[in-house]
């Protein structure tokens, strides 16, 4: 029997089913993904597109590799619950009595300290059941009582994010370099945690100024080392002892560093939606609060992004 | 091996052969077995194939049920989504909730309307629409007019919308219920048009 | 299954018909081709080393070569393993692979001279493909970081080499097929296709945010183990029984293993805490822990084909190659299996223990494979021993400890590096310490391992130089020489 056709087709079907199973099949479900609507922000979809430095920065990103040291997903491995008062309502002996009922350790002074200022954790880390209980006992009292959801893991816990990634954080990503080590911490969301670009600027001209051990490579190389003019230049690094250069010159950030710089900014994965139930604390929200989005933080900071 | 360059290599081994013992039988029944315990694995950390569900969570049902449900809350959440896709408030009303001064839409931030302690006058607008001038916050507006919703949203979105707007933008008005929503269906039952904007402002607010 | 004409194929029979071929015979129409590809597959080696060599040493000392940006450790790493796996691993499998197609078929290579081509254009492409990752034009996907004007290069020299594969193995003479053709059959389909479709998906016409990366997972996984874990295979189930002149235990365990190996092993690659949907890493535990079975077929046939030759082993240095990769191979699946377990892999992902284990299978498995099967085939193809069996010996004593030590250490520091990543009251700097020492030892082992492989360059080397002065110099010389005689008179 002529066996080679029969492995031909052999071969074809099995590289067939897994190329179905997976590619395909994850095309279908997700090849057309929009952004969402975002559950907790009323104002945008969930994602928004980069602005334009920041996607230039993604470019810069791919083409230094970074990505080769740097992972960009957040991983979660439970959620946990608490309680929560938003508003005491007017009942406020109700809503104390039941407190007492609800958390049978409190003293009734603290009780009404928490009534005071809220909104008030009133249960920490308790199951679903136990938060549901409490929130029924509180309906009759009149106050604003409410289940918060979060996510936890190691990676959250290292306030590397609030939430795992998922799909639709990386929608309009191209590539989309999601790493495979973690020789540098994980990315997904150091916009939010360090909004400082000129952090950021310092860190990428000699990472020893930031981190004093660290292994990451200085990249002096996206950094322009000229003579300083009639003054020095707003965007110049402020740098110090051995780092900074000799007198008279200064140390500016040429476009790739700001976009990288920018892009940095951007990456932000702390928007609750559907795939990823969590409580983000609720302030009364303006309209001109800033957009807890995959956008650049608030231009609150530093000279250096433009 | 051979070190001298000058003598041709070993003479060749015979190509290789295999011999026919057959396979064990129970390496069939392992691979059953593991088949067994892959579909069961499948079934639980497979999220049912679906393309929401991430681990840590295994159903759709369950990513569902972690959202708030009981409570103001939950309205709110629900309202939200009544206010962005099912009746697209949004289009008009703007996801700020500022509307457009140009286009006519009036404001629901901080609307004297919407933050009314009862919520009789709203609930008629949402139910029957309106018509004509409108002054809100001082300011007048003179729409094409706003549709009625009574044929299109039940009581509960309707009382979850209104809940919804009279919380967000910094507004801080008492939810609606939707007994209230239906108290004032049935009261309004056999009003033909849109309302205009006096004829609100002669029914008392506590109708 | 593919009309013939005359011209394609230089041998009169047809297939089947005829007497089988010699295997001198069979040897001397490979040799060139193969050479072609041995040798450049070696000196890729060699430079793949290097890179490595810079990018281990980048993790002691950051600022060595901080100031180019060709040589940022984001781009040297790529280069590196691009370098390793299109440059070595693809050129050493496709040319072992070649010859064992010959010799199993009992027929002649088919036309060598357009393999000698595709060999060279394909080495025209990954230096191409390299050169655009040290300038920055990396696509940003793992192992598929040839930008896209390499890319349709080497598939197009894949073509013009996969091609008379092809056709050798359609004239076969010897009828009955053995293990190893199967797996080099299957082998030469998967390529081009896996390589195409993630091509295609990624860089020429991209699928949307993570759909990418899941791409990239699928291909990084069939590249690993199916096309290099059959190429390695096969070259498995035929030096082993052959050096050891006994027969593989059995056939059926053997397609077992092949059949099993085929419908499963493409299903891995999606880690556990990957950003996808949960029934994408569920499959692929599924599917992993499946592959245990031809993982335990493999051992079954392997072990008892072995027992009673380990005297076999003093005696022929690529049997100890074979061997070692045969060992590493199941070690490697093994780990593979129990690291898709989110338990295990929770510690384990993101740390040093990923490389180790990619190590482990990439070097120790098939490269160590291909160094035996290479030690084995040259002096045949040549009709030249090695100039010297030390340098052979040194290989392997480097390789293997040099390999150790890698594995080891890096096995080790990745488990430290993911426990104190997991304990949120480590900083993370503090987290790289211990690891980082274990990485001293990990980059001794990258030296050894360069040496090691330095050795076979230069074994191969010294090797065709000789056999260059033996054979051309007198060929020339009897080109030249009734011209110099017509010039002095």
């Amino acid at each position: 029997m002529n066996h080679g056709p029969l492995i031909f087709l052999g071969v074809f079907f099995a590289l067939a089913l897994s190329w179905f199973g997976l590619v395909f099949e994850s095309q279908l479900q997700l090849g057309n993904a929009q952004p969402t609507t975002n559950l907790v922000n009323a104002a945008q979809l969930y994602p928004q597109m980069r602005p334009g430095q920041a996607r230039q920065g993604l470019d810069v990103y791919r083409s230094l590799g970074c990505a080769a040291c740097h992972s960009q997903q957040i991983g979660q491995t439970g959620r946990t619950y608490d309680v929560a008062l938003t508003d005491a309502g007017t009942n406020r002996s109700a809503v104390v009595d039941t407190l007492l009922k609800v958390k049978p350790d409190a003293t009734a002074i603290e009780a009404q300290r928490l009534l005071e200022k809220p909104p008030a954790t009133i249960l920490k880390d308790v199951t679903r059941a136990a938060a549901d209980a409490a929130v029924a006992k509180f309906e009759p009292t009149g106050a604003k009582v409410e289940v918060r959801v979060i996510p936890t893991g190691p990676d959250i816990a290292r306030g590397w994010g609030k939430r795992r990634s998922v799909a639709e954080d990386f929608l309009f990503d191209q590539p989309a370099m999601l790493g495979s080590q973690r020789v540098g911490p994980d990315l997904a969301d150091v916009g939010s945690r360090l909004p400082d670009a000129n952090l950021h600027s310092l860190h990428l001209y000699d990472p020893q100024i930031v981190v004093s051990k660290s292994v990451m490579p200085p990249y002096r190389f996206l950094f322009e080392k000229r003579k300083i003019g009639r003054e020095p230049s707003p965007d110049a690094l402020k740098l110090a002892g051995k780092f900074a250069p000799e007198q008279g010159c200064e140390i500016v950030p040429t476009d790739e560093a700001r976009q990288l710089v920018a892009y940095l900014l951007s990456l932000r994965a702390d928007t609750a939606i559907f795939e990823t139930p969590m409580t983000v604390a609720r302030a009364n929200v303006s309209t001109n609060a800033p957009a807890a989005t995959n956008a650049p933080a608030a231009q609150t900071t530093n000279s250096v992004a433009k | 091996m051979n070190l001298d360059p000058n003598k041709s290599p070993a003479p060749q081994e015979p190509e290789p052969t295999t011999g026919s013992a057959p396979a064990p039988v129970w390496l069939f029944v392992l691979v059953a077995l593991l088949a067994f315990w892959g579909m069961g694995f499948l079934d639980s950390h497979g999220g049912g194939f679906d393309a929401r569900v991430y681990a840590p969570y295994n159903s759709a049902k369950e990513v569902e049920d972690e959202w708030p449900k009981s409570g103001a809350g939950a309205a709110f959440a629900r309202g939200e989504l009544v206010y962005r896709e099912v009746a697209r408030c949004i289009l008009c009303h703007q996801p700020t909730g500022l509307g457009s001064p140009g286009q006519q839409y009036p404001p629901l931030a901080k609307s004297e309307w919407v933050l009314a302690q009862e919520p009789g006058r709203v609930i008629r607008i949402v139910l029957n629409g309106l018509q004509g001038p409108i002054t809100v916050t001082g300011q007048q507006f003179n729409s094409n007019g706003m549709v009625p919703w009574r044929d299109t949203l039940t009581d509960q979105q309707i009382a979850d919308v209104l809940t919804y707007i009279r919380s967000e933008w910094g507004n801080n008005a008492p939810e609606v219920k939707p007994e209230q929503v239906k108290a004032i269906r049935d009261k309004t039952a056999g009003r033909p048009g849109q309302w205009l904007a006096d004829e609100l402002l002669k029914v008392l607010e506590t109708e | 299954m593919i009309a013939t004409s005359s011209s394609w194929h230089t041998v009169s029979p047809g297939p089947r018909s005829g007497s089988v071929a010699p295997p001198a015979e069979i040897d001397a129409s490979c040799r060139v081709a193969v050479m072609v590809l041995l040798a450049c597959a070696a000196a890729w080696l060699v430079v793949a080393s290097g890179f490595g060599l810079i990018a281990s040493l980048k993790f002691h000392a950051p600022n060595l070569l901080a100031d180019s940006p060709w040589f940022t450790y984001g781009r040297v790493q790529p280069a590196q393993v691009n370098a390793l796996i299109y440059g070595f691993a693809a050129q050493a499998g496709l040319g072992i692979a070649l010859w064992m197609i010959a010799r199993l078929g009992r027929t002649l290579l088919v036309q060598p001279g357009y393999i000698v081509v595709g060999a060279l254009l394909w080495n025209v492409g990954v230096k191409l493909g390299v050169f655009g990752i040290l300038i920055g034009d990396t696509t940003g996907y793992e192992w598929l970081e040839m930008p896209g004007y390499a890319s349709p290069i080497l598939f197009a020299a894949y073509a013009i080499i996969g091609i008379p594969a092809l056709l050798t193995f359609h004239h076969r003479r010897e009828p009955t097929l053995y293990v190893s053709q199967w797996f080099l059959l299957a082998a030469l389909f998967w390529f081009p296709w896996i390589y195409s479709t993630a091509n295609l998906l990624l860089v020429f016409f991209p699928v949307r945010g993570v759909l990418q990366a899941v791409v990239d997972w699928w291909y990084v996984n069939n590249l690993n183990q199916i096309w290099l874990g059959f190429i390695g295979l096969a070259a498995i189930f035929y030096f082993l029984p052959k050096l050891t002149a006994r027969p593989l235990y059995s056939n059926y365990l053997a397609i077992l293993a092949f059949s099993t190996l085929a419908l499963f092993g493409g299903w891995g690659g999606i880690h556990s805490g990957a950003p996808v949907p949960a029934w994408m890493p569920s499959l692929s535990t599924v599917f992993t822990v499946l592959t245990a079975i031809p993982l335990i077929a493999i051992t079954i046939n392997l072990n008892r084909t072995f027992t009673g030759a380990i005297a076999k082993l003093k005696e022929s240095l690529p049997l100890k190659f074979v061997v070692f990769g045969a060992v590493a191979y199941l070690l490697a699946g093994a780990l593979a299996i129990v690291s898709t377990f989110p338990q295990f892999s929770q510690i384990t992902h993101f740390t040093l223990f990923t490389p180790a284990r990619t190590q482990l299978f990439l070097y120790g498995f098939f490269a160590m494979t291909m160094f035996g099967a290479i030690y084995h085939v040259v002096p045949l193809l040549i009709q030249n021993e090695w100039p010297s069996a030390r340098l052979v010996r040194a290989h392997f004593a480097l390789a293997m400890l040099g390999l150790a030590f890698y594995v080891g250490s890096l096995s080790v520091g990745g488990i430290l590096q993911g426990l104190a990543l997991n304990d949120p009251q480590v900083p993370f700097a503090g987290a790289l310490n211990r690891p980082l020492v274990c990485f001293r030892v990990g980059t001794l082992g990258d030296l050894l391992m360069t040496a090691g492989n330095v050795c076979l360059a230069l074994n191969l080397a010294w090797l065709l130089a000789r056999c260059c002065r033996a054979c051309c110099v007198p060929a020339i010389m009897a080109a030249v020489k009734p011209q110099m005689a017509e010039a002095a008179r």
